[in-house]
């Protein structure tokens, strides 16, 4: 139990590191791939949503601390969306292999447009554009290309973590 | 029953995470960008830095090997097209020696403040925004350097954007093609003022504001109008004069600027050590 839970911040941290180290450079169009939001994504998919609401919580809000975005803002995404992918998610995750990738494609798509809407709401001016979809499908197409590595990333650091076989 | 029990379990913990994020928000929201939730983001950034610089140290060799060896022939033609420049410069600053001491008797005898004499910290930039949602860079200066909130960011060429948060080791800067940014100009040749916001990466800036009457020329260069209470002081060079026409009926001439500095590919840059009420011009 101990193991697991410094594993997870681990990973989490890791992530972190990669977003604000290595992606920044990586821009493509103009859009900087997302994988704090991939975490979210795939902490649904492994662990179903509680572990999604949690690490998407997680996730977002350690985003946020390097962002001039209102604090929290991604937090409450990423929770909705680490929740959502979970609910959904959950039951059939070895029907086949490339669900997941297309799970991840759909639910990173929809995590930027979705909060590319709340921040216009919470008072960002001029985020909904046609630059928007692009970046929305940059970070779907990079995020369901690394799918498969983070979900052998969380899968390792929740391992025994949930201590449910249900949820692996 | 169980499967029942879980799943209202989970809603419970999604909705807790949810109102978390919301009072988050909401506190700074309101807070107006002061408080705890800045002093725990100085703190983040801080404690990150020198993990970003370590990173740095790995990466950037790499990349460098990478981007030389993709980018040969570009950085060939790239390298020849610079040494021409620099020697049209060269000839350039010989002629303009003269109207340059011609200028600054000018600016003497009229007791105006302008941008290249006011102090200033030279900074790298260490990091772009990882978000898509904000044009920022990040900058290995902070507090210590005497570099405060709104304070006006410039390289050589031109006016870059302005500090929007700073930490003891770390500055942000909020470029001036975020959409969120607004600065008053001035055309050069005409004198007359406008407000030119930004539109996006890449995308020229729109100017409101400017009069139907007002003759505007193609590559005319628009500088900051330093009116009183603006947030830059006057002079510093923003854009180029991109495309200008009047729209039958329109009550506004519609302008667009590129700026000078290349956003895009920003390496050192300075920050003005100055705010607006010790600028204040008549």
């Amino acid at each position: 139990m101990n193991q697991a839970r410094a594993k997870v911040p681990l990973v989490l941290l890791l992530f972190l590191v990669v977003e604000l180290t290595v992606l920044d450079r990586l821009r493509v169009f103009g859009a900087v791939p997302d994988v704090m939001l991939l975490l979210a994504v795939v902490a649904g998919i492994v662990g179903g949503p509680r572990v999604g609401a949690l690490l998407g919580f997680a996730s977002g809000i350690v985003l946020d601390l390097f962002l001039e975005t209102p604090m929290g803002l991604s937090a409450l995404i990423f929770c909705l969306v680490g929740y959502a992918v979970g609910s959904i998610q959950g039951g059939v995750l070895r029907a086949a292999w490339w669900i997941p990738i297309v799970t991840t494609f759909v639910a990173s798509v929809a995590g930027v447009v979705f909060y590319a809407l709340v921040a216009t709401v919470v008072g960002q001016p001029h985020l909904v554009t046609t630059h928007l979809f692009v970046v929305a499908v940059v970070v779907g197409l990079f995020n369901a290309l690394v799918a498969p590595f983070a979900i052998r990333l969380v899968r390792w650091s929740i391992s025994d973590a949930t201590g449910e076989k249900a949820f692996a | 029953m169980a499967v029942y029990r879980r799943s209202t379990r989970h809603r419970f913990l999604l909705v807790l995470l949810v109102l978390t994020s919301i009072t988050v928000i909401t506190v700074d929201v309101r807070g107006g960008g002061g408080g705890a939730m800045e002093s725990i983001r100085r703190g983040a950034r801080d404690a990150f830095a020198p993990v970003q610089s370590t990173a740095d140290d790995v990466i950037n060799p790499v990349s460098d090997f990478f981007g030389g060896l993709f980018r040969y022939g570009h950085l060939k033609a790239e390298n020849s097209r610079l040494r021409r420049q620099l020697n049209d410069a060269r000839g350039k600053v010989n002629a303009s020696a003269n109207s340059e001491r011609e200028r600054q008797e000018l600016l003497a005898l009229e007791k105006l403040s302008f941008a290249d004499n006011l102090p200033a910290v030279a900074a790298r930039v260490v990091a772009t925004s990882p978000s898509n949602f904000q044009l920022t860079v990040e900058i290995d200066r902070g507090l210590p350097t005497g570099i405060q909130k709104g304070m006006p960011v410039v390289t050589g060429a031109g006016l870059v954007g302005r500090v929007i948060a700073v930490s003891q080791e770390r500055a942000t800067i909020l470029l001036l093609t975020d959409p969120s940014f607004n600065v008053g100009i001035r055309l050069s040749g005409s004198g007359d003022v406008g407000v030119a916001r930004g539109n996006g990466t890449r995308q020229p800036l729109p100017v409101d504001l400017v009069d139907v009457g007002t003759k505007v020329t193609g590559d005319e260069v628009v500088v900051t109008s330093g009116l009183q209470g603006s947030v830059f002081p006057p002079g510093v060079p923003v854009g180029k004069v991109r495309s200008a026409k009047v729209q039958p009926g329109s009550l506004q001439h519609e302008v667009s600027i590129d700026p000078l500095v290349d956003l895009t590919r920003l390496d050192f840059v300075k920050v003005l050590i100055w705010t607006p009420k010790d600028g204040g011009t008549p």
